[in-house]
């Protein structure tokens, strides 16, 4: 018998004039699979999810019927619903409910009316598996992203969850601790045989090791098939998802490769030196980093800052040119600095050393209104911390009371038809797209953002890339603060590696990545014993042609 | 190092602060008076280290204005010193003054001991098995206050830097209107986040079924043992208060019971917070001096 089975769901909201969020949908989820539900931002997947578990399903049109263990969803217990179907959200923060560590692993068992001596066993048991006991005791509130997300799933787990459904749980989180999570998702599929319902974003790293591969597209299910199989499909669909795709599926179809697609990137180490075993051309021409920097948008001298008199130094000696025209992005770990340099540019933390200079003036010679109208603009780490409003629109007047004005930036960041609605009704993408076109109506020449890339999807991605590629142009200078290693290699100009509070290595993408072997992209991990120098998987594909054209 | 009575169980903690607090509101004998400043001190002292020697010495000008300050409004008393403003200055009423400003001083000292000792989630911990859903929305409220600066910061930071600070030129209403907008923001975001609480709470049960409370504290033996001194040691005190020991009148004239068994008990019972960490500091001594 089906774990889950779900027979022609169709579902609309109340709001939507009949559009259905889902459409026809059938489905059957066996015991103990691992399933990775993917698809653009608003294609349903959500909606879907939320269906599994009644009280979170939200009110609308719903046809179809979904059985779990074979009893229609509705007629199972509230308390079984709540034991059996365990549902990790997006954010960490606001899942949180209580201050304190083992209080919230013990939340659930609470609500189901547990008696001492099984919450105790429960809770330890816990406690142990996911490597929580050294901060048992701590406040929630002095967790990092990745802990708080890890106590979601522990207090999840704790009430023994036959089904584990996840709803993009990585998304605020920053690369290392995303991967962490999803290997203790993994290692609960493995170990206690759990089912896991997952969306994610960064399909690299769970892509290889999923059961199946569900893709949705506008409310229905267009491919159901194992990752290898979904690879080909999406390849030969010419699907927008197959952006999504993980590096090495992507340079095997975008070279053409034959045989078994690689999905990981030791398989594809070992596809590309089998195909590729003596290459006639093995690396990519290498521009040559200006030394001399004549006018630079931002020169950051000797900075150094901390938070508080005691506290240690956030930032120690930072110093950079950033040449005008140029996309710019800081790379580095958690914690290292990076968001803090962009705000002592801003003068939102002042540095009690060094000098910051814009377009060649020191920023304390700027008035405010000057600096920040038309010179220097900053995108926060979170977008809707610029919303004030309660339409997009309004809030783009805020800004200016010039129409034609909004219109155009509207243009520029594709949400005109998003004007109207309430900037928390929209997707990350595109609450990303809004925050950045209020930010541009200040007319910036030195734009900064902030981990642009959190949260969105390699569709929206692109759009962004789009985007700051036509504002490159209109002459305007980005500084870009980031994770995304992918992202710098495929579109900064120059790329700065942040480390315990200094800027220790600058240089192209192509030779910044290229020369490192930990801290770099998949493309080049997976090429690097074949190819030099191919830090994108359209530069690995570009050499795997120039290869193939050269043995003809 | 932590402190061996903090690591006891909550109810017994606060069972010990009840007796302490209680006690020194009705107590106005100097010689308890003087055991309840002198153990309240040393636990103070104990529990807060170094640093706790400038907010016991920020006591005592407290202490000397409430005990001169006392004969100005309260004019009775037989031995006359001065006078002021034509009303008398007494003996009798300055002394009373020193023993109400010394029951002040315990109060100070034994409530900071308490807010050392019982933390917010021991609190809880120990009325949440009585009224669990009120325990619930003090925690929910308890982990609001700190997310909400933190959530305001970000907002006028983000503000900031797109030029949407408050400049140092705004007028008032400029301010006001600022800070309105950022509230105005804040709301909605905290609405926004209450909603995903709200769903990562009944994803988890609640209501589902009667609430039960998980207590990560347990009475063990020497909880036990320690509930039930404590309780010895009260209940001689309160005896002693019965057989009039604590009898102290100031005013008109003094009037002191002689001291007895009860100061015994009393302090007994203030020093066992204080007996209980010299205790283990003494053990975990010898104990590495075996090593």
């Amino acid at each position: 018998m089906a774990h889950f089975q779900i027979k022609d769901l169709s579902f609309s909201y109340p709001t939507a004039k009949g559009r259905k969020s889902l459409d026809g949908i059938s489905l059957s989820i066996e015991k103990g699979e691992y399933i990775v539900l993917c698809g653009k931002s608003g294609c349903g997947k959500t909606t879907l999810l939320r269906q599994l578990k009644s009280v979170l399903a939200p009110h609308g049109k719903k046809n179809g019927e979904i059985l779990f263990n074979g009893i229609p969803i509705e007629k199972v217990s509230q308390r079984d619903q709540s034991a059996k179907i365990g549902y990790v959200m997006q954010n960490p923060d606001d899942q949180i409910v209580t201050d304190k560590v083992w209080h919230e692993l013990a939340f659930g068992l609470e609500s189901l009316g547990c008696d001492q001596k099984t919450m105790r066993a429960r809770v330890a048991e816990m406690a142990c598996y996911f490597g929580i006991q050294d901060w048992f005791h701590r406040d929630v509130a002095n967790l990092s992203g990745g802990q708080k997300q890890l106590l979601n799933l522990a207090s999840i787990m704790a009430m023994q969850p036959e089904v584990l459904i996840l709803d993009e749980p990585t998304s605020q989180l920053d690369p290392i601790a995303a991967s962490d999570f999803l290997n203790t998702v993994r290692k609960i599929n493995i170990e206690l045989g759990t089912t896991v319902i997952i969306t994610e974003h960064r399909l690299e790293d769970i892509f290889p090791y999923a059961d199946r591969a569900i893709v949705m597209d506008g409310g229905k299910v267009i491919a159901d098939d194992t990752p290898r199989n979904i690879g080909k499909l999406l390849y030969e669909q010419k699907n927008d998802m197959f952006a999504a795709m993980p590096t090495p599926v992507r340079v095997f179809y975008g070279a053409e490769g034959s045989g078994d697609c690689p999905l990981t990137v030791r398989e594809g180490r070992t596809w590309l030196s089998k195909t590729y075993s003596e290459p006639k051309v093995n690396t990519l021409p290498v521009d040559a980093l200006d030394e001399e920097i004549e006018h630079p948008a931002l020169s950051l001298k000797e900075l150094w800052f901390r938070y508080e008199k005691d506290s240690p130094d956030v930032l120690r000696g930072v110093s950079a040119e950033v040449p005008t025209g140029t996309l710019y992005a800081i790379v580095g770990g958690n914690g290292a600095g990076k968001s803090t340099t962009l705000k002592a540019v801003c003068g939102v933390c002042k540095p009690y050393r060094g000098s910051v200079k814009v377009f060649g003036k020191p920023i304390e010679k700027y008035k405010a209104a000057e600096l920040f109208g038309g010179c220097l603009a900053m995108l926060p780490q979170d977008p809707k911390s610029l919303f004030v409003k309660k339409t997009v629109r309004e809030d783009l007047c805020e800004m200016t009371k010039d129409e034609k004005k909004i219109a155009e930036i509207a243009a520029v960041c594709e949400i005109e038809g998003l004007l109207d609605s309430h900037p928390y009704d929209l997707s990350g993408g595109e609450q990303q797209r809004s925050a950045l076109a209020k930010v541009l109506l200040t007319n910036p020449k030195l734009l900064l953002l902030d981990e642009p890339t959190k949260g969105i999807d390699s569709f929206f991605k692109e759009k962004l890339a789009t985007i700051l590629c036509k504002l490159k142009e209109q002459g305007i200078t980005i500084v870009m603060v980031s994770h995304d290693v992918e992202f710098c290699a495929k579109y900064a100009d120059m790329v700065s590696m942040f480390f315990d509070g200094q800027m220790l290595t600058t240089d192209t993408p192509r030779r910044f990545f290229g020369n490192n072997s930990f801290y770099t992209t998949a493309a080049n991990r997976m090429s690097r014993h074949v190819f030099s120098m191919a830090v994108t998987a359209e530069d690995v594909v570009e050499l795997c042609r120039q290869n193939v054209g050269a043995e003809v | 190092m932590a402190d061996a009575f903090s690591k006891c169980h909550p109810a017994v903690n606060f069972l010990f602060f009840v007796g302490a607090i209680g006690m020194s509101v009705v107590i106005q004998h100097p010689a308890y008076l003087f055991a309840g400043i002198v153990t309240g001190a040393i636990y103070y002292l104990l529990l807060n280290g170094k640093k706790a020697w400038k907010t016991i010495l920020s006591l005592l000008p407290m202490f000397l204005v409430l005990t001169v300050i006392n004969p100005l409004f309260n004019t009775l008393g037989v031995t006359k010193l001065f006078e002021v403003f034509g009303r008398k200055y007494t003996i009798e009423a300055l002394l009373y003054g020193a023993a109400l400003a010394s029951m002040f001083v315990i109060m100070m000292l034994w409530f900071g001991c308490y807010n050392k000792v019982l933390t917010s989630d021991k609190f809880t911990c120990l009325f949440g098995n009585l009224i669990p859903s009120i325990s619930l929305l003090l925690l929910m409220v308890f982990r609001m206050v700190p997310n909400f600066i933190r959530k305001t910061q970000q907002i006028i930071g983000a503000r900031m830097s797109i030029g949407k600070g408050i400049s140092e030129t705004a007028t008032t209403k400029e301010k006001i209107q600022d800070g309105g907008t950022v509230l105005g923001a804040l709301t909605s975001w905290a609405l926004e986040g209450s909603v995903v609480t709200g769903d990562s709470m009944r994803a988890r049960g609640y209501g589902a079924a009667k609430r039960s409370s998980f207590m990560i504290y347990r009475m063990t033996g020497t909880d036990w043992i320690l509930l039930v001194v404590m309780l010895v040691l009260l209940g001689v005190t309160i005896a002693a208060a019965f057989f009039g020991q604590f009898v102290a009148t100031f005013v008109p004239a003094i009037d002191i019971a002689p001291v007895s068994w009860g100061l015994a008990a009393y302090t007994c019972y203030l020093l066992i917070p204080t007996a209980l960490h010299i205790k283990e500091a003494f053990q975990w001594h010898i104990s590495r001096s075996k090593i």
